[in-house]
């Protein structure tokens, strides 16, 4: 009897024992979503590829976001007794992760096209401004600040350029914005300006009809200066025998308003004086009778009216020079041209050959189109 | 005799139960952890952002992997703890790799910014060389805002690269080296015209 009870002892708990195994190994237990959660995890790493973070960012956060919440979920279930777990919310949350990532990558792919898109015509658009500027008024008389300013936006947008070929749109776009302020404002003051410039167009052109005629007329030499085409056109017998290329006054758009403005006079002139030698420092000097009656009225009228200052004097001694040839507008307002031409202009000019200094001989949607 | 047998039988089954169940390798998770975190203060992320984007995404196959074991009721992360072996190694080679190519790229901008250094003073010899007086002041004025733009970029180029960030500092040296090299150009255009020797 004794010998029984023993092995009943024994045995019960051994079976006890394999029996709670079997049930512990046999008996369903909720599995958790792990291929949902390596979709999500996919889905995610596809998205962060596509620079999902960056281009649909609140989408990808939000799918990371689900997928952290899952995982947190999924811990959180297996500290409960494996029985009474429940993957439901995790596997929902592993699927919304799933979605969120693949929106995300389908609007970062959008966007990152678009932006692209957007980006290559903004560059194209401020490239042609830039363009446009230095070929409609890199001798257009700015300040230092607006120089300075094409300068420093033209730089930017090389580096605008840079990042939007490597992919970086995003600084590619802020670079862009700034270079929008640098360059556009410029553009668009010097754009006004020069067709405020042109509104005497009609005037210059009479004025140069008229002087061609002269020519036609008396048989003889006249000279136009052409200031936006810096051009010295000289005519004889009303044909135009000789072209040269001039150099101005630093601020040579509009009409000369003061002595010492550095403007060049626009109006219908004739020689007065000739020098050469030591009367001159510049080779040789062709002086007009600037200022004449019309310059000295239009500028008294500017002094009653007190659009000039008090202090404020008429110029004078312009003249066609030598020392020219510099690649730039450098005179006080003269005209010049380089010594060899001069040695031309000299020969041909007497005192009241006719010279006609226009803003233009052609129309603005030429200086446009340059 | 028999009894006995049957009792250590019992205890070693018990006992394997009990051993089978292991522990969860957290040494290991927080030094391939640790490892990420390295890569990441290198700039692996600016340098190797494929690579870093792959360790994260292994680093994230391996927590589900651990929840995964963890919800069992006999845990075994052997598997686990050669998954982090692994993706700490790669983390550790990740990097070196980006030690050698953020010295490529130092390297670079040392390089083109030695350069545009050398034209920026080039420039900077040449400008005093300009014709003086009225015929070279609207030259030179024009000339000078360019120059300084340039030198902006190049001082902002190198306060990038003194301070580690040598991607960013080869941008803008890219940007400058053009307008540098135009404005060389433009200045000994100038002297050439002048009939000045440089």
């Amino acid at each position: 009897m004794h010998r029984v009870w023993k092995h009943i002892l024994i045995i019960t708990p051994l079976f006890a024992f394999v029996a709670l195994m079997g049930f512990l190994i046999f008996y369903p237990v909720a599995k958790p979503p792990a291929v949902e959660m390596a979709d999500a995890r996919s889905a995610i790493s596809d998205a962060f590829k596509k620079n999902a973070g960056i281009y649909s960012e609140k989408l990808f956060s939000e799918a990371k976001n689900c997928y952290d919440s899952a995982m947190s979920c999924w811990t959180s279930e297996n500290q409960k007794h494996r029985y009474s777990r429940n993957f439901n919310k995790v596997s929902d949350l592993a699927l919304l992760a799933t979605k969120k990532a693949l929106e995300a990558s389908i609007d970062a792919e959008n966007n990152t096209a678009n932006l692209n898109i957007t980006i290559r015509e903004e560059i194209a658009r401020l490239r042609e401004t830039d363009e446009n500027l230095n070929l409609r008024f890199s001798k257009y008389p700015m300040s230092t600040e607006m120089r300075n300013n094409i300068s420093k936006g033209e730089i930017l947008l090389a580096e605008a350029e840079l990042e939007w070929e490597k992919g970086e749109y995003i600084q590619a776009q802020k670079k862009l914005k700034d270079v929008e302020k640098l360059l556009v404002p410029t553009y668009e003051f010097a754009d006004a300006n020069l067709r405020s410039y042109f509104r005497s167009y009609p005037i210059w052109k009479k004025w140069a009809d008229s002087t061609i005629a002269e020519s036609r007329t008396n048989q003889d030499y006249s000279i136009i200066i052409d200031k936006f085409s810096r051009k010295v056109y000289v005519y004889y017998n009303g044909e135009l025998q000789l072209t040269y290329a001039a150099e101005l006054g630093k601020n040579w758009v509009g009409d000369k308003k003061v002595r010492g403005d550095k403007a060049t006079p626009e109006g219908m002139y004739e020689i007065t004086k000739k020098y050469e030698g030591d009367s001159t420092s510049y080779y040789k000097a062709l002086q007009i009778n600037y200022p004449n009656d019309e310059d000295t009225a239009f500028f008294e009228a500017a002094m009653e009216k007190g659009s000039l200052p008090r202090s404020a004097k008429i110029g004078g001694m312009i003249q066609i020079h030598g020392n020219g040839g510099k690649g730039a507008d450098w005179t006080a307002g003269c005209i010049a041209v380089t010594d060899r031409e001069m040695d031309t202009l000299f020969k041909i000019s007497r005192i009241g050959t006719p010279v006609t200094i226009v803003g233009s001989l052609r129309d603005l949607r030429y200086a446009l189109k340059r | 005799m028999k009894n006995r047998i049957l009792l250590g039988l019992a205890a070693i089954a018990m006992v394997a139960v009990l051993a089978s169940c292991g522990k969860k390798p957290q040494v290991e998770i927080d030094a391939t952890n640790a490892a990420i975190a390295a890569a990441q203060t290198a700039e692996a992320n600016v340098y190797l952002p494929g690579e870093f984007a792959a360790l994260q995404d292994s680093m994230n196959a391996i927590n589900a992997k651990i929840a995964e074991v963890d919800g069992k009721l006999f845990k075994n992360y052997k598997e686990v703890v050669a998954d982090l072996a692994s993706v700490k190694t790669l983390a550790e080679t990740v990097v070196t790799n980006v030690a050698v190519k953020k010295d490529e790229v130092k390297k670079e901008a040392e390089g083109l910014l030695s350069n545009i250094k050398a034209v920026v003073e080039e420039n900077a010899k040449l400008l005093p060389k300009l014709p003086r007086g009225k015929e070279g002041a609207a030259v030179i004025e024009q000339i000078k805002g360019d120059l300084t733009a340039v030198d902006a970029t190049v001082a902002e180029a190198q306060s990038l690269f003194d301070k580690g960030t040598y991607m960013d500092a080869l941008n803008k040296i890219k940007a400058a080296t053009d307008k540098a090299a135009s404005l060389n150009a433009e200045i000994k255009e100038v002297l050439t015209k002048a009939k000045i020797r440089f």
